[in-house]
């Protein structure tokens, strides 16, 4: 399921869980691995300069000091490189979201895995979740494979995983994510919880939904699971579905907290905020913020059909 | 030491020249090797025997020591108003000395015209506008720029810069397979939320063959996707070639005339190749002086006009505004107060100050102009090269005070900037200086403001 | 001495001063290059003149242009001294009964009170340009010996004329002294910065047609001097 696995870091103890995960991939799958880092900015004019993604600092780029942030890299990851069998480690320049697709993209890999930043008192912490979580937001809209963000530890070994969430709007995005995760819920054999949760503020704005309205759509969302999901597990009866009504990311929070999940799956609201104005707006980016567990967007059909 | 490995008089015309270069730390030794590089002087005053005529003379001659064109010289304001910054100063210690020593100066004032030649002038041309008798300081430094370059004693980004565009006809390096599969690459990102999205290439008889600036498909493939949507949005039957597809020409700023020529070549040969009937050039400054304004004359097209007509990027927008093939929300104006970035090479050497304003009046509510604006604009502070030199960091740094106030004055927070170079300078000038502003092309503000057509959303199932 | 003076010298001088600006008209004519230049001249002469015509009128009128609304008080001194500088020779009283007695004919002239003034004009503003040159440092940096040498040239026959005109000290003398210096004067228009009395519209129009031509003459309404 993940022969090629690109691990994206920012080569900073933000994404020593990611590591551990990305690592830990890579032996259990028998993957390959490849540890890549977009070290600066450049300009838009010509110039030889790069803004320091984890600094802000502006510096000169030449050979050397790419080669030193590789070797910097190597010594970030001796204790998880020790054990690896197939891993690779790159250094590049560039704009982070677009140099993370440009790869994933060119190695046409399986999966992208990524840190995020939860807590507020690391130096840097606001810069780095305002480049980190806007080149999440992209490269988790544009990315052809699943993108799965590790922001807390992550304590089960995936082929340990025994619930995995999976968050459904109902969109086409979404229906990539279903059938990811319900793949993998065979591969590893967790139970799949199949998850809507009914948005209360959606509509008018003011306009309170009544109860009898959020009966009816929670009914209908039941419907539609029947009816476009569980003809797809096909023999597969390890599910349960799910539904809820409230704010998306709360009720999504909630409900994986109380079934214990390992791993959230969902995608990426395409339509629903533009990732430049409102860094940590969209559905997805809160609940990675929050989760305690990994959490998986998908949003094309790519990489998620059986070969 | 007559010749050094890395600086020498040598063009860059191979890979492994190039990797040498691009090896060395920030050029250290390219620098050091400068220290000892020979002037051939005989070779210098011939040169200039065949080259300085008529017009560079009378200037050098007739210049009447005024000052009249110290305050037009923002980087003369920035520096406290330093003498030795007047424009007259500069190019009468410079090109003046070595003319009236016939040639006869040695590596040190090489080194002096070099740090005058592209620290201390950025080419903007404002001077000309100034001076009574039209004497244009920043086409003197261009011309010193050529002497420079083919001495030698040439900054060494700009030796790369140059390098590049003789070796892959682009200032970095991607070859056509990277273009042509960025832009496919870009279609696929996109295609989903703008369903028959395309970025046709070498498409012939299009209506527009649109040209950009290398490091948008190589570190800003967006800008690439941007201009397709707008296109799309527009509904033009345009294309991009698969070659010659690049506008820029740091061998312009570098002053290395033959690497200019063989650069706007292979843009005009795509005009011929695919016949398209007008070129749209991107938002990029100097790169539609080069090859719209001056290559022609680089190519000996007598007429002084590119093959095919060519706009810029504003041009286009605005006829498309104007005309009505892109419609702006009124709902989705731009309602802060706004500013307007002109740059030197298409505002003031390019005369398209009228489009710009004509932009600004379908998006913005409240437009302010900088005082002084349109031809008479200061240059961003990193124009000529300027901004990419790691040599002047300093001295650019210094020169973006000017456009700092400038800015602070008008109270706008947010600074449209359709050209790289001020994209970068303005960019730059918030992380030195904290002004709290924002700065944007244009490609981006449009899509945020355009009314997209019923039949080009995509469709919901 | 007076007659070799307004004799021959005359004639050898205003030789020089005609065949001088002729010869660098031809010199610059021939000096430009559409592609060294890089302003394709003759293939849009028409957008070229055009632009040349509008740089030099813009630039000859009073605060005409941006830089000279920027320098009000230089602006003011430049076309004093400059007016007053062509007018007052030309229009002069004593000059034109000259012209009259040797070639029979005369143009408008000016009354003597008038052309006092404007001599004393002419040098009054020359002390202020020098004094500006002095004082201020983006001037005074620029400022060479050549600068004042060519200034005095300039300068000297009005100074002289003035002395001969009051009749100040020996009246012989003075006059004999400005017809030399004007003479000097004329012989060195073509060979110094002087030659700016030529230079100043080639240069102009030169400008003008690249503004005119190349940088957005045929797109915009003209460049906005």
């Amino acid at each position: 399921m993940f022969k090629k696995i690109l691990f994206a870091t920012t080569s900073s103890p933000a994404c020593d869980n990611a590591a551990k995960v990305a690592f830990d991939l890579e032996l259990k799958w028998d993957a390959k691995l490849m540890v890549f880092h977009v070290l600066g900015v450049p300009t838009r004019g010509y110039s030889s300069f790069v803004t320091d993604v984890r600094t802000g600092e502006t510096e000169s780029i030449d050979p050397d000091y790419v080669e030193w942030v590789t070797e910097e890299m190597k010594y970030t990851y001796e204790n998880l490189l020790k054990d690896s069998e197939n891993s690779t480690l790159e250094a590049v320049i560039g704009v982070p979201h677009r140099e993370i697709l440009r790869k994933a993209r060119k190695e046409n890999v399986d999966m992208i895995i990524m840190g995020a930043h939860t807590r507020d008192e690391d130096i840097g912490a606001t810069r780095y979740r305002s480049v980190v979580g806007s080149t999440m937001q992209k490269v988790a809209k544009s990315a052809r494979c699943p993108v799965i963000i590790v922001s807390r530890p992550c304590t089960t070994c995936w082929k340990l995983f025994s619930n995995i969430v999976i968050c459904t709007d109902f969109t086409k995005a979404s229906n990539s994510a279903f059938l990811w995760a319900a793949k993998l819920s065979k591969e590893v054999n967790a139970r799949l919880h199949i998850f809507h949760a009914v948005d209360i503020n959606a509509g008018e704005p003011g306009k309170v939904s009544g109860q009898s309205e959020i009966e009816g759509r929670i009914n209908e969302a039941k419907g539609r699971i029947e009816t476009m999901y569980i003809p797809e597990l096909k023999d597969f009866d390890n599910y349960e579905v799910g539904t809820r009504e409230g704010t998306p990311y709360v009720e999504i929070l909630k409900f994986a907290r109380e079934k214990q999940a390992d791993l959230i799956v969902m995608a990426h609201h395409t339509r629903e905020i533009d990732p430049e104005l409102a860094l940590l707006g969209s559905t997805v980016e809160q609940v990675v913020l929050r989760s305690a567990c990994p959490v998986t967007s998908v949003n094309h059909p790519d990489k998620v059909a059986d070969e | 030491m007559p010749e050094g490995i890395l600086c020498n008089k040598q063009v860059v015309d191979t890979k492994e020249k190039l990797n040498a270069l691009l090896a060395d730390k920030s050029g250290k030794q390219y620098y050091d090797e400068m220290t000892r590089l020979d002037v051939d002087t005989e070779a210098l005053w011939a040169t200039i025997e065949k080259t300085c005529k008529s017009r560079l003379r009378t200037w050098l001659e007739i210049c009447a020591h005024c000052g009249m064109c110290a305050d037009s010289c923002f980087i003369y304001l920035a520096n406290k108003r330093d003498p030795k910054q007047v424009p007259s100063y500069k190019i009468q210690s410079t090109l003046g000395e070595i003319v009236k020593r016939k040639g006869k100066v040695d590596n040190e004032f090489m080194r002096y015209v070099m740090d005058t030649a592209w620290a201390k002038c950025t080419c903007c041309n404002r001077c000309a506008t100034y001076c009574p008798f039209g004497i244009d300081m920043g086409v003197m430094f261009g011309y010193v720029r050529g002497l420079c370059f083919s001495h030698g004693f040439v900054p060494w980004e700009l030796k790369i810069g140059s390098g590049m565009h003789r070796i892959y006809k682009a200032q970095m390096d991607i070859t056509t397979e990277d273009w042509v599969d960025t832009c496919e690459w870009m279609v696929e990102e996109y295609e989903e939320d703008w369903p028959g999205l395309e970025i046709p290439v070498d498409k012939e008889n299009a209506d527009i063959i649109y040209t950009v600036n290398a490091r948008e498909p190589k570190h800003y493939p967006e800008d690439l996707a941007e201009a397709a949507i707008l296109f799309h949005i527009a509904g033009e039957n345009w294309t991009v070639p698969s070659q010659g597809w690049e506008e820029t020409s740091l061998a312009m700023f570098a002053g290395d005339w033959g690497a200019c020529k063989l650069q706007v070549e292979s843009v005009y040969a795509a005009m011929d190749r695919l016949k398209p009937k007008r070129m749209v050039v991107t938002e990029c400054g100097h790169a539609y002086r080069a090859t719209v304004l001056e290559g022609p004359y680089w190519a000996g097209i007598k007429s002084g006009k590119t093959p095919i007509e060519s706009f810029h990027y504003v041009e286009w927008v605005a006829e498309a505004l104007r005309t009505g093939k892109l419609k702006i929300d009124p709902a989705k104006k731009i309602k802060e107060p706004v500013t307007y970035q002109d740059s030197c090479n298409y505002i003031r050497n390019g005369g398209l100050g009228d489009y710009a304003r004509e932009i600004m009046s379908y998006i913005a509510e409240d437009f302010r102009e900088m005082k002084p604006c349109r031809e008479h604009n200061f240059c961003c502070g990193g124009g000529g090269g300027l901004n990419g030199i790691g040599r002047y960091r300093k001295e650019r740094n210094i020169g973006l005070t000017v456009k700092r106030d400038q800015i602070l004055a008008t109270g706008a927070k947010l600074v449209v900037t359709p050209c790289h170079n001020c994209w970068d300078a303005i960019r730059d000038l918030e992380e030195v200086y904290k002004i709290g502003i924002r700065w944007s092309f244009l490609k981006p503000l449009l899509l945020g403001m355009v009314e997209v057509p019923e039949h080009l959303l995509p469709r919901e199932e | 001495m007076y007659e070799l003076v307004t004799g021959p010298l005359a004639w050898l001088s205003f030789g020089i001063f005609f065949f001088g600006l002729f010869y660098r008209l031809v010199w610059y004519i021939r000096g430009l290059n559409w592609q060294m230049d890089r302003v394709s001249y003759t293939q849009n002469m028409v957008y070229g003149i055009k632009g040349a015509l509008r740089s030099i009128l813009f630039w000859l009128v009073p605060f005409g242009t941006r830089s000279w609304r920027y320098y009000p008080g230089f602006t003011i001194l430049v076309f004093i001294f400059h007016i007053c500088l062509l007018a007052t020779p030309v229009f002069l009283m004593g000059h034109n009964v000259l012209l009259l007695e040797r070639w029979g004919f005369s143009l408008p002239t000016l009354p003597e009170g008038i052309a006092d003034f404007m001599t004393t004009c002419v040098i009054v503003s020359a002390v202020f340009i020098i004094c500006r040159r002095i004082a201020l440092p983006e001037v005074r940096i620029l400022t060479k010996p050549y600068d004042l040498f060519v200034l005095a040239i300039a300068v000297a026959p009005f100074i002289t004329g003035f002395f001969a005109f009051h009749q100040v000290g020996s009246y012989d003398f003075w006059i004999i002294a400005h017809v030399l210096c004007g003479e000097i004067m004329l012989v060195a228009i073509p060979f110094t910065k002087l030659s700016h009395f030529l230079l100043f519209f080639l240069s102009r129009a030169q400008m003008g047609m690249d503004y005119g031509i190349k940088r957005g003459g045929m797109k915009n309404k003209g460049m906005a001097w």
